[in-house]
């Protein structure tokens, strides 16, 4: 082969070799749960909070899985009224209902007073397409509850925790 | 710029052979769970077999998915010395329910998240599930895998193992 060919097809068969390594090793990279599933909440008014799940895309939520919770336990939580998911036939469970993309719950506190904080509480199962379910995952964040007649806060994320990945 | 191609190589055989440091499945064989009669069961009865650990749970769509194969497997190779083990995190009455529906031809054993958290150390930092772990005859980490388990990639695994 003349010598201004070797170049090239050494360097060509180095970076296949470098892509086969890469991929061999390769195996499902699924987000860690809290940037599947991000969480967050904002007071609408003292006694209305928006729970709010951004669904990353290939990831959804079962909605019989999904629990909400709000501290002090005296905030007086409302039953929340959670929206209709996406029906699927399961073989074996029958009637399963999922979420993806934007999830909005309302959550009624009935015995809280303006200025107060609470802390909001979510806890959501849930799989990605790419073939993984996760573990239970609990979410939390503080909601600063406005003055009576004020606008709606800012909503608060969970905070960004160091992942592996 | 020979010294380019050469690294690329060399980086490519590194990368390929960089993740065989060896995992430590000596907890993961301490454990004993009970399968769905509810008798206890010892993972370390099944030393000497090539052993192929599946994390599961009837409420995960891609671990019921996969199990057909598994059964088959077992089927065809279990004279061979293949021995799968079911750990499903879930409730026992559902395990025993899909089981038979299933034609379950290897234990299933039900565990809390407590076991799945084991296979943290052997790359499941998520303790997602399925996740799955073949043994060699010496009980020690061939092969891991998270998520589903292609067929012939389980079978190529398992063939060289026999």
């Amino acid at each position: 082969m003349p010598a201004d060919r070797r170049l090239p097809l050494l360097l060509g068969l180095g970076m296949i070799a470098f892509v086969v390594g890469a991929t061999a090793s390769a195996q499902v990279s699924p987000l860690a749960p809290d940037k599947a599933f991000r969480f967050s909440a904002r007071a609408l008014n003292p006694h209305t909070v928006e729970a709010r799940f951004n669904i990353a895309e290939g990831y959804y939520l079962y909605r019989d899985k999904l629990r909400f919770a709000v501290e002090p336990a005296a905030s007086g939580l409302a039953v929340p009224s959670l929206p209709s998911g996406k029906i699927k036939e399961d073989q074996f469970f029958g009637r399963v209902e999922t979420y993806r993309g934007n999830l909005i719950v309302n959550l009624q506190l009935d015995a809280t007073v303006p200025g107060q904080k609470v802390i909001v509480q979510a806890e959501s199962q849930g799989c990605a397409d790419l073939g993984i379910c996760y573990p239970p995952n609990i979410q939390r964040v503080t909601v600063a509850l406005p003055a009576a007649g004020s606008a709606p806060t800012r909503p608060d994320e969970v905070p960004k925790k160091q992942w592996f990945q | 710029m020979g010294a380019a191609a050469v690294v690329a190589l060399a980086g490519g055989i590194a990368l390929a052979v960089w993740d065989q440091t060896p995992r430590d499945a000596t907890k993961l064989l301490a454990l004993s769970l009970p399968d769905t009669s509810g008798q206890q069961q010892s993972l370390a009865q099944w030393r000497g077999k090539v052993l192929v650990v599946n994390f599961w749970a009837t409420w995960c769509e891609p671990c019921r998915k996969e199990m057909p194969e598994f059964v088959r497997a077992q089927r065809e190779l279990g004279p061979k010395g293949l021995q799968f083990v079911g750990i499903a995190v879930d409730q026992r009455d559902k395990v025993e329910q899909f089981a038979k529906e299933l034609d379950l031809n290897y234990p299933a054993l039900i565990a809390g998240y407590d076991a799945v958290d084991l296979s943290k150390s052997l790359g499941n930092e998520l303790s997602a599930l399925p996740f799955t772990i073949v043994l060699d005859r010496k009980g020690n980490v061939a092969t891991t895998q998270l998520g589903p388990f292609k067929p012939d990639k389980l079978r190529a695994t398992i063939d060289s193992l026999l």
